[in-house]
């Protein structure tokens, strides 16, 4: 088997992920032999699997040439890898509850979490799945919750920052992988969040341990496994109580204060849906989705939709709809098109690009492209070289230029937008496309049409 | 506070070498201290909650031998 060693996947000694023929493979190393078995035969994984916390993998009989190899498994695909600076407050919040109870689930039979990363917890199929099998341990009477600083970088330091602060600082887990550390969050936090005696526990006071303990040495002392339990109660009910009270965002009432009316809007649902009922699609990408209205659309012909958004608040209120009606296949994520996430950590290949992670089989951009042109000066021709490098087939449409969003655009900036009309997008585009079909919406200026990739 | 669980933290752990000290041993140590006031807290949380079921369940006996 000709192997490709997974870039992010080497920190732990227990195994790694390497690709072969584009299926994921996880090595289990001989190192982790007792863990692995006690994880098999004392339940846990089992109980994990039948409460869809843990993704579910075939052991093969297949052994490479290592002599560190113990297992092969073959874990399910993962049909979208998103990162935690692309998720909202609740997602954050449920991937941080999910990790808890994948803990307490863990120490009913015997064993315990030693990583808390928050990059091991993923969106599949509408559940919250742990994708590193190889992350539980043995539990020893005494020793303390090893992941915990890990949890509180990772889950509890973005949720205080963005609850007390701004949603904006959740960006600050792009610049520090393993978590973003305590004494910054402490310095950041307002003073009436030190008011909240679990925040003032596992935030402030732990980063004045970390400082204290830093360099002296002390006698290690036992942490009973009521005190583990009493600590995971109370990370717990922090996290249940951390709520972001976010003001109605700049496009959050998008579709109320649009120039459609219900007809035409009706009318823009119903050439889309046309469009895209033709084939059923494996992942289509809605850039600009707002709160996922033609999102949902979409997820009827398409195995996976991810519904990208720059704007938080409206990824919230979509994240918490697409729940609300357990759509499993719609993924929201915030995602700035401007400055897309780029490729994180050790030689810039422990977390993929948005680029790294397409191209979708088709692409929606749905009301996007005034914003693009006119808010961010970008010419058409390079934002036709964009589409054609994330998709292979379009939706996108067109407003044109006295359209009244078009309009609120411009009204505090000089026009310099001469070459913003419908012939010169047809012109740009079609250097890298081939119009396949172009629907006027009735009762409006705008046009939608489908291409596909040249 | 601060000074409350600098205080317990003297108190408990008493200046003593041991082996190599990553990054994380703050945050490892700091595990032996929140345990015991977390604890605390939790054993207070729990032994409300069973007063409040004993006082729930007997409320709800003499309501039902008040109906008979």
């Amino acid at each position: 088997m000709k192997n490709n060693f997974a870039s992010g996947s080497f920190r732990d000694p227990a195994g790694f992920i390497f690709f072969s023929k584009g299926i994921a493979y996880r090595q289990v190393n001989n190192s982790y032999k007792e863990d692995w078995d006690l994880f098999i035969k004392s339940g846990l994984y089992k109980d994990l699997i039948k409460n869809r916390l843990i993704i579910k993998h075939k052991e093969l009989k297949l052994k490479t040439k290592d002599p560190l190899c113990y297992k092969i498994l073959q874990p399910d695909q993962i049909p979208f890898v998103s990162y935690p600076y692309e998720w909202s407050f609740s997602q954050i919040k449920d991937a941080a509850l999910t990790t808890l109870e994948i803990l307490k689930m863990a120490l009913l039979h015997g064993m315990v979490l030693k990583d808390a990363s928050a990059y091991n917890i993923q969106f599949i199929g509408g559940k919250l799945i742990l994708i590193d099998t190889l992350s539980f341990t043995k539990y020893i009477e005494g020793e303390p919750w090893i992941a915990y600083r890990q949890f509180c970088q990772h889950f509890l330091a973005p949720l205080a920052l963005i609850s007390f602060k701004d949603y904006r600082l959740n960006l600050l887990t792009k610049s520090y992988i393993d978590g973003i550390p305590l004494d910054l969050v402490s310095s950041l936090l307002p003073m009436n969040s030190r008011f909240n005696f679990s925040l003032f526990t596992h935030i402030f006071m732990h980063a004045k341990s970390q400082k204290l303990f830093a360099k002296r040495a002390v006698l290690r002392r036992k942490v009973s496994r009521f005190g583990i339990e009493s600590i995971i109660s109370s990370l717990e009910s922090l996290v249940r109580n951390l709520k972001w009270e976010n003001e109605i965002s700049e496009w959050g009432d998008y579709y109320s204060q649009t120039n459609y009316s219900q007809h035409s809007f009706n009318n823009k649902k119903e050439i889309v849906s046309r469009m895209l009922a033709k084939t059923k699609q494996n992942i289509i990408w809605d850039i600009g989705a707002n709160t996922g209205v033609f999102s949902e659309i979409a997820s009827q012909n398409a195995k996976q939709v991810i519904s990208f958004d720059n704007d938080p608040a409206t990824i919230e209120k979509n994240y918490l709809r697409v729940k609300r009606k357990e759509f499993k296949n719609i993924l929201p994520l915030v995602i700035d098109l401007t400055s897309p996430s780029p490729s994180l950590g050790w030689q810039n290949e422990e977390r993929m690009s948005l680029l790294e992670r397409g191209p979708a089989d088709i692409a929606l951009a749905l009301a996007l492209i005034h914003h693009l042109a006119i808010s961010n000066n970008l010419p058409f021709r390079k934002i036709a070289s964009f589409f054609a490098k994330i998709s292979n087939n379009l939706i996108i449409e067109f407003v044109p230029k006295s359209d009244s969003q078009a309009q609120r655009l411009l009204a505090t900036r000089e026009d310099i937008f001469n070459q913003y009309d419908e012939e010169n997008f047809e012109k740009s585009f079609l250097e890298f496309f081939t119009i396949l079909e172009r629907h006027p919406i009735k009762s409006s200026k705008r046009v939608i049409y489908k291409m596909a990739k040249n | 506070m601060i000074i409350l669980l600098l205080f317990l933290v003297i108190l408990f752990f008493p200046k003593n070498a041991y082996a190599y000290l990553d990054p994380g041993t703050g945050s490892y140590i700091f595990q032996f201290v929140i345990a015991i006031i977390l604890g605390l807290i939790f054993s207070l949380k729990l032994f409300w909650k069973k007063i409040v079921r004993t006082f729930l369940r007997l409320l709800k006996g003499k309501q039902r031998a008040d109906e008979k």
